[in-house]
Parts: structure tokens; C-alpha cells; sequence
């Protein structure tokens, strides 16, 4: 009984590489061009942002606590990174400061500890809805973004600054280097130290983590913490990949943040995952994205077909639960029963 | 007396739960006409069970119900509400945020024209129906600001306007303080005068005494016997629950002189507890019981640092102790096993490995910082096998295991740490006769062998005795009286009468 009971979920969990490749067969067969090297990087490259996006919200959501705000505080980052390095005036757009473009990653890395912070503090000290702040917080932080620029958009970042979403090592992207690094890092800390530990620990039943001795505050904090500051990574990444700096930068990309994450595995009730599914949830939503345009689907289309895919990966996660469920063993005293 | 005669009849019923027969050919009765009657026995026993198939919860696998001498094969939780029956349980069902009137209403508001609510007829109509069970209480009042018993009788009020003639309480006064219990059970008697029958299920038996008619005495799934509470003395009445032990565990001491491991002085916070003075030697196993509410577990959630501690002194191997959260409880070896499993015991989603380390991650770093995932699970599986967790590894999500293997999970856990002072809050609670050896026999094995100072807090008596050295009772937040587990002169019955606060 316990080897049936132990495949089920084992298979749930493994599920994403299955679908991964049923995904690349399919539009290996229905287009030509799918299976090329220039086709493949491309979904690895378009996977960078994204992957290190959902590291951030795997944390968050491992510990059972949204970041909805992690996308405008992508696009936060980048505007005020490249409003600080481009030129000013039309058509630059920028302050005119000319920040080295290491400061200017430093200011970046800095506001996105500040709003996770921000996030942290309000949901720990202030014992807030978790879902409620980050809500508020994205909406405040986009704004905060468009006010800067008044919504134009930055041009003529320096090439230095460009280099990681840009440059490649001999034939490799480096974002995809940086991708690979992110998840290594990220898998090694959640399996094998004390802080990846607790966080299951705090997000499949809080209570009993403190009186494990964890402190869960502290904890949620710090996963907000790397949250934000992934986030402003992640602007790096995504403005040198794509040159400009625009106000509109990560918006709406958080539903495919949660969405990668949780077909990757990563529970939306906490508690549960791995870092590696995740990674898989990102590859098979960049394989979908890049299999669809291939075969030119219209752009309408395509959101409706990866509206499709995030709704089925949560009801995936629903029944997946289901299925964890121990069978109901009602105690001969049936205290429980009601 | 013919068939009639009887509101409802249960003959014969038998269940079977997984491994378990939960009830075993049990008869039921209760007469028309209202009847008082308590249904007791002791946790396990069948009584909650009995009731769930009666109202329908579960179907019972062999038997018959009747009710007003018809017959009922296939009772449902619809069909059994429509008979009359009715439970309330220890946790409100009413909906805190709303008013009294509200929830009396609930689900079929009068509307006016426009299908609005009228607001006018809801309070009018409720405090109508209350008052004519002699209840006056504002209806406008919200369910959240009540006490415990208001919310009880609210309940019971409800079940009485669906028509309900018999009506459960399980376990309904374990939360109350006295003087609500007084004003909960001047309820129940009115209402039985107006022809309700009610079966009580309590632990307090002079609450029984108290309020009872009949009692129905249950042990292992059976039926023992059915008796009017005047031919009963609290000592034939426990003794017919408590029968004879199968299996028995007697602790041999293993207490040992020297500075006291833990000792408090006057320890004190209001409201919970008050000038508790105690000492643990090495090895020493102790019991700690009373009644709900008395100071029992706040004191051990204050010692762990869950809870605050309040002032007193408190020395630990003769050092100052203090704790104002687990981490720091833990770090002193002060290790404590919760009473709500579920609620602070167990990780449930979590493999049994990861939850067992949870505590000491920080000691099984290799040089580079990173856990030694070969020295975890070779600790993992030399606590396991030690304490005998029935497991096929130690992968497995602790949610999957049975209770008894939960609890043996969070001993597990404990026993990691290395802990100089155990405090189990009721470490029998909820697991099998079986398991609850085994974790006597753990119990003994660490005061024993590792001189563990162990406090168990229990309202199994009997259970004390066998696993203790000395008992203490506590009652209204202070320790009223001491017991040596191994004087002739301790008898269940004594101690018994200390919790109840004869010792007052």
C-alpha cells in the first residue's frame, strides 16, 4: 500500500519533465524550425528573466506568502536603472547623470531590498494579508516607475551594463549561464541549509516551526528580501537583453511568475516543492511561448492559450493536493469528526 | 416496556474503521418522554463514534436504528436532522461575526416585498422564539462577544427551533468555567421538562452526577452497562470505565539526587498560574494533571518560551532560566511536545527526516557550511529505529503516518536536541492502546538511560500512575496536592478528588 500511495505523488511531482517533453515533440513535429540551435537558445534566453523571477516567488510561496509585487518591482529597477545611465534629453530620455554602471546596479539591488523590506515588515510586524500588501505594493511600485519617466521610455544604455543580458560566453548567452548559476545556488540552498529548511518548514505548518525553534518572521522577511533583490537582478538582465528601459517592463508577468512555479511544483499552499520542478515550470512556459509564435499563432490567441496553461497548472496543484491527502482515517474516538 | 416507550433505539450497532471495530454490537436507548442521559467512557471508547452514526455522519456496518420505533437503515446526516436529532459539539458552529438573531435565522432570513431582509421581523421573531425558552438575551448582540456557554445555548435554542427532540452534546462543558456550566445545564433541565431528551458526553463525572438521569458507560467499543445515576458512586462508576488494563506498563524510578535539573519558586502569571513551586531531579518522571483550564499546559507553553513565563524564579541545573521563545527553551535542552499534534507537533507535507532535524540543523553542518545530508540520515535512522517508527523510509511525508508513528515523529524530534528537560503535554493523546505503551515505554527508556527530568501532562490518571513518580495535581492555577506514584495510599480515587479541588 505505502509504495502505491508513495508513486502517485512522486509521479505528480515529476510530472513537468513529462510535459516538457510531450511539449517539444509536438511542436517539434508541427513546425521545422523548433528544433534548431537558434530556436533553443532562444527559449533558454527568454527563460533568464523569467527563471530568476520565479526563484524569488518560489521562496515566497515555499514559506506560503505571495510577492505579487515582484514584477513592478522589475520594472521599478530597470526604469530607475536606466534613468540613471542614459543621457538626458530626447532621445535618451535619461537624467543626464551618467551613473557608473556598477553604482547603478547598486542603486537597483537597493530598491529592490527596500520594497521587500517594505512587504516583509508590513506582513510580519503589522500581521497584514500577505496577498493584500504585495497587491498594494505592485500597484504603488509601477506607479512610482511611471511617474519617474513620466512614461517615456530610456534609450542608450552603456554597453558595460548591457553585458549580462547581452554577452555570451564562446556560443552561450550569458543570461543562460546566469539562469543555470541562479537555480544551482537556489536548489543547493533549499536543500541543504538550515534557511532553505526552514522555509518548508515555516510554510507547511507555521506554528510548528516556532515551536521547532525557527523564528517564521524573520524568515518570511528574508524570503521578501530576496524577492525584491532578485527582482532587481532580474532588471539587469532584462535591460540589457532588451537595450531600453520602459515603464511597462514585467508588467503582467507575474501571472506567468506563479504560473511556472507552480507547474513546476511549487505549492501555492506552501510547503512544498523543489527548485528543480520550478525550473522545468519556466522551460515548459518558454517552450509553449516559443512553439506557439513559431507555428504563428495570433497574438490574441497565444494569451488565451497561456491562460489555458496557468489555469490548468492550478488545478493541477489542486488535485495534486487531493491526492496527498491521507486517506481520512477517522480515530476510534472520532474527536475530530463533526 | 414496549418498543414505543423509546425515542431512539440503537441495537447491535457495529463499525469498523481501517484495523480498528470502533464499536462492537452496541445498544442505545433513550426514552420518550425527554431523558437526562450521560454517555461516558474514555477517550477511544466508542462514545463519539456511537453518536456519528447515530446522526448520520457515519453509516454503521451492521445494526439498527430506530427512532419513535421505526426503523432506519440507511441513516444520513438530512435524514437524522429531519428525525429531530441535533449534536452540539465542544467548537461553536455559529457564525462569530453575525448576531444572535442573525444566526438563528441563518439561511432563512424573513424578506419583506422587495426581497430585502426585514430586519424589523428577524429581532422581533428571535427574541420571541429565545424568550419562550425563558432566554433574555439582545438578539442584536454578534455571536463573537458571547461566552462559551451563551454560544452553546444559542446552539442548542437553534437545534430546538428545527424541531429537535434529541440533541447531543459532546464534550459541551470541557471549555466553560463553572458558573457557566450552572447556566448552560438550568438550560438543559428547562428544556427536557418541555420533552427534549439530551445524551451528555463529558470526562467531568460530577457534572454526570450533577445533571444526569441515566448513564450509558462505554469502554473498547462496547456497551458495559446502562444505569440509573442514583444506584452509582463516582467510585463504581469510574471504575466501571476504567475495567481492567490489558497490557500494563509500570515505570521503575530512575530519579536521581543532586541539584534539581529544574526548579521553580513562586512562579506566577496572572491568570494562568499562580506561585508554582515544583523541582525535577535527573531521571525523575512527574506528572502534572487537573482539570481543563487549571494552569497545567500554560505552564509548560510559559516554560518553552510559546507563552510568557511571568515572574518567579526558575533555575535550570542551578543556573537562572529564562525563555521567551522555543529557540531559546531549546538551546537550555528544554524540549517540549505540544498537545495539538497537528497544530504544532508535525510538518505534515514534510518528510519524516526533515522533520526530526528540524531543531539541531545548525549542528550537522560540514565545513563548507552546507547540511551533511549523510550525517542527517544517519542520525535520522538510528532515531528511528529506536523508536520504533513504522515507516518503509524516512522520505516518507509525516502526514501519511498513523498517529501513534506521528507522535514517535515529534518524540523523535525532541530526543534530537539532546533535551536535559521533556515536557509532554498529553503524549497519549489520540494514539491507539498499543501506541500509547510504546510511548510510556519511551518515557522510561530517556529518563532512564539519558536522566532526562520528564513532566507529563495528563488527565489520564491511570495513566500517570504507570509512568510517573510522583503526580501533581493542579487546580485554579496553583499545585494543591503531591502524590508518590508508588504509595499505597495513591489511588485514582484520591487523586481523583484533588483535581475536582477536594484538596481546597
Amino acid at each position: 500500500m505505502s509504495t502505491q500511495t508513495a508513486l502517485v505523488p512522486r509521479l505528480l511531482d515529476n510530472l513537468i519533465w513529462l510535459l516538457l517533453l510531450l511539449a517539444g515533440a509536438a511542436f517539434s513535429l508541427l513546425t521545422t524550425q523548433f528544433l534548431s540551435v537558434n530556436n533553443l537558445t532562444n527559449i533558454l534566453v527568454h527563460s533568464s528573466v523569467l527563471g530568476i523571477m520565479v526563484i524569488g516567488q518560489s521562496f515566497t510561496l515555499i514559506t506560503g506568502n505571495f510577492d505579487l509585487s515582484a514584477e513592478s518591482t522589475l520594472g521599478l529597477a530597470a526604469m530607475v536603472g536606466a534613468f540613471l545611465l542614459a543621457a538626458a534629453g530626447e532621445p535618451s530620455n535619461g537624467s543626464g547623470w551618467m551613473l557608473h554602471p556598477a553604482l547603478a546596479v547598486a542603486v537597483m539591488l537597493a530598491l529592490g531590498l527596500a520594497v521587500g523590506a517594505v512587504n516583509g515588515l508590513l506582513i510580519t510586524r503589522m500581521r497584514m494579508n500577505n496577498f493584500v500588501v504585495t497587491l498594494s505594493t505592485m500597484i504603488i511600485v509601477r506607479g512610482l516607475a511611471f511617474l519617474l519617466t513620466q512614461g517615456k521610455t530610456v534609450t542608450r544604455l552603456p554597453a558595460s551594463f548591457k553585458v549580462l543580458g547581452h554577452g555570451s560566453v564562446g556560443p552561450v548567452p550569458l543570461s543562460v549561464v546566469v539562469l543555470g548559476v541562479a537555480f544551482g545556488v537556489a536548489a543547493v540552498i533549499t536543500r541543504s541549509t538550515r534557511f532553505g529548511r526552514d522555509l518548508f518548514a515555516v510554510g507547511g505548518n507555521r506554528d510548528a516551526a516556532l515551536a521547532s525553534g525557527i523564528d517564521p518572521d524573520r524568515r518570511i522577511l528574508q524570503v521578501y528580501l530576496i524577492s525584491g533583490a532578485l527582482a532587481a537582478f532580474a532588471a539587469w538582465v532584462e535591460l540589457g537583453r532588451l537595450g531600453v528601459g520602459a515603464t511597462r517592463i514585467g508588467e503582467g508577468m507575474i501571472f506567468e511568475i506563479q504560473a511556472a512555479a507552480v507547474i513546476g511544483g511549487i505549492s501555492l499552499f506552501g510547503g512544498r516543492g523543489t527548485m528543480i520542478g520550478a525550473l522545468g515550470g519556466v522551460l515548459l512556459l518558454s517552450v509553449i511561448n516559443a512553439g506557439l509564435n513559431l507555428m504563428q499563432v495570433s497574438g490574441f490567441a497565444i494569451d488565451m492559450v497561456r491562460g489555458l496553461v496557468i489555469l490548468a497548472a492550478m488545478l493541477l496543484d489542486a488535485q495534486k493536493l487531493r491526492y496527498r491527502q491521507p486517506v481520512r482515517r477517522p480515530a476510534p474516538d472520532a474527536r475530530l469528526a463533526a | 416496556m414496549g418498543e414505543q416507550t423509546y425515542l431512539v433505539e440503537m441495537r447491535g450497532v457495529t463499525k469498523d474503521f481501517p484495523g480498528v471495530r470502533a464499536l462492537a454490537g452496541v445498544d442505545f436507548r433513550l426514552r420518550s418522554g425527554g431523558e437526562l442521559r450521560g454517555l461516558v467512557g474514555k477517550n477511544g471508547a466508542g462514545k463519539s463514534t456511537l453518536m456519528n452514526v447515530l446522526t448520520g455522519v457515519y453509516p454503521c456496518d451492521a445494526g439498527e436504528i430506530l427512532v419513535r420505533g421505526k426503523s432506519y437503515p440507511r441513516m444520513t446526516t438530512t435524514l437524522s436532522r429531519q428525525l429531530g436529532i441535533a449534536c452540539v459539539h465542544q467548537h461553536s458552529q455559529l457564525v462569530g461575526p453575525l448576531s444572535i438573531a442573525e444566526n438563528v435565522f441563518c439561511g432563512d432570513l424573513p424578506t419583506g416585498r422587495l426581497g430585502l431582509v426585514d430586519w424589523d421581523r428577524v429581532h422581533r421573531g428571535a427574541q420571541e422564539r429565545l424568550g419562550q425558552l425563558g432566554l433574555d438575551i439582545d438578539v442584536r448582540r454578534k455571536v463573537e462577544g458571547l461566552s462559551v456557554a451563551e454560544r452553546q445555548i444559542i446552539e442548542i435554542a437553534k437545534a430546538l427551533f428545527a424541531e429537535a427532540q434529541v440533541i447531543v452534546l459532546d464534550e459541551a462543558t470541557a471549555p466553560l468555567p463553572k458558573n457557566d456550566v450552572e447556566l448552560l445545564f438550568g438550560f438543559v433541565r428547562r428544556q427536557r421538562q418541555r420533552g427534549a431528551a439530551f445524551v451528555y458526553i463529558s470526562h467531568y463525572l460530577e457534572e454526570i452526577f450533577e445533571l444526569c438521569e441515566n448513564v450509558t458507560v462505554m469502554r473498547d467499543g462496547r456497551s458495559i452497562g446502562d444505569y440509573p445515576v442514583s444506584a452509582l458512586t463516582p467510585e463504581s462508576l469510574i471504575r466501571a470505565i476504567s475495567g481492567v488494563e490489558v497490557e500494563r506498563f509500570r515505570h521503575a524510578s530512575a530519579a536521581a539526587g543532586g541539584v534539581p535539573v529544574l526548579s521553580l519558586r513562586g512562579l506566577t502569571r496572572p491568570g494562568a498560574y499562580a506561585s508554582v513551586t515544583l523541582s525535577l531531579a535527573k531521571g525523575e518522571v512527574v506528572g502534572l494533571t487537573g482539570l481543563e483550564g487549571c494552569g497545567k499546559d500554560a505552564l509548560a507553553r510559559g516554560l518553552f518560551g510559546l507563552e510568557p513565563m511571568g515572574s518567579g524564579e526558575v533555575l535550570l541545573e542551578g543556573k537562572p532560566y529564562r525563555a521567551s521563545d522555543p529557540r531559546q527553551a531549546l538551546d537550555r535542552g528544554v524540549a517540549y511536545l505540544p498537545r495539538d499534534r497537528h497544530g504544532l507537533g508535525i510538518i505534515g507535507p514534510r518528510p519524516i527526516l526533515e522533520n526530526i532535524t528540524l531543531p539541531i540543523l545548525s549542528r550537522l553542518n560540514n565545513a563548507i557550511g552546507l547540511l551533511s545530508r549523510r550525517r542527517e540520515s544517519e542520525l535520522v535512522s538510528r532515531l528511528i529505529s529506536s523508536l520504533d517508527v513504522a515507516t518503509p523510509s524516512s522520505a516518507q511525508p509525516v502526514e501519511f503516518l498513523s498517529g501513534g508513528n506521528q507522535q514517535k515523529v515529534v518524540f523523535a524530534k525532541l530526543v534530537s536536541a539532546g533535551p536535559r528537560v521533556l515536557l509532554l503535554d498529553e503524549p497519549t493523546q489520540g494514539v491507539d492502546v498499543q501506541a500509547k505503551v510504546e510511548i510510556m515505554k519511551i518515557i522510561d527508556r530517556l529518563a532512564r538511560e539519558q536522566e532526562v527530568a520528564t513532566v507529563v501532562i495528563s488527565e489520564e490518571i491511570r495513566e500517570l500512575l504507570d509512568v510517573c513518580d510522583r503526580i501533581l495535581v493542579m487546580f485554579r492555577g496553583s499545585i494543591v496536592a503531591e502524590f508518590r506514584a508508588r504509595d499505597p495510599g495513591t489511588t485514582v480515587e484520591r487523586i481523583l478528588g484533588a483535581v475536582e479541588g477536594a484538596a481546597q
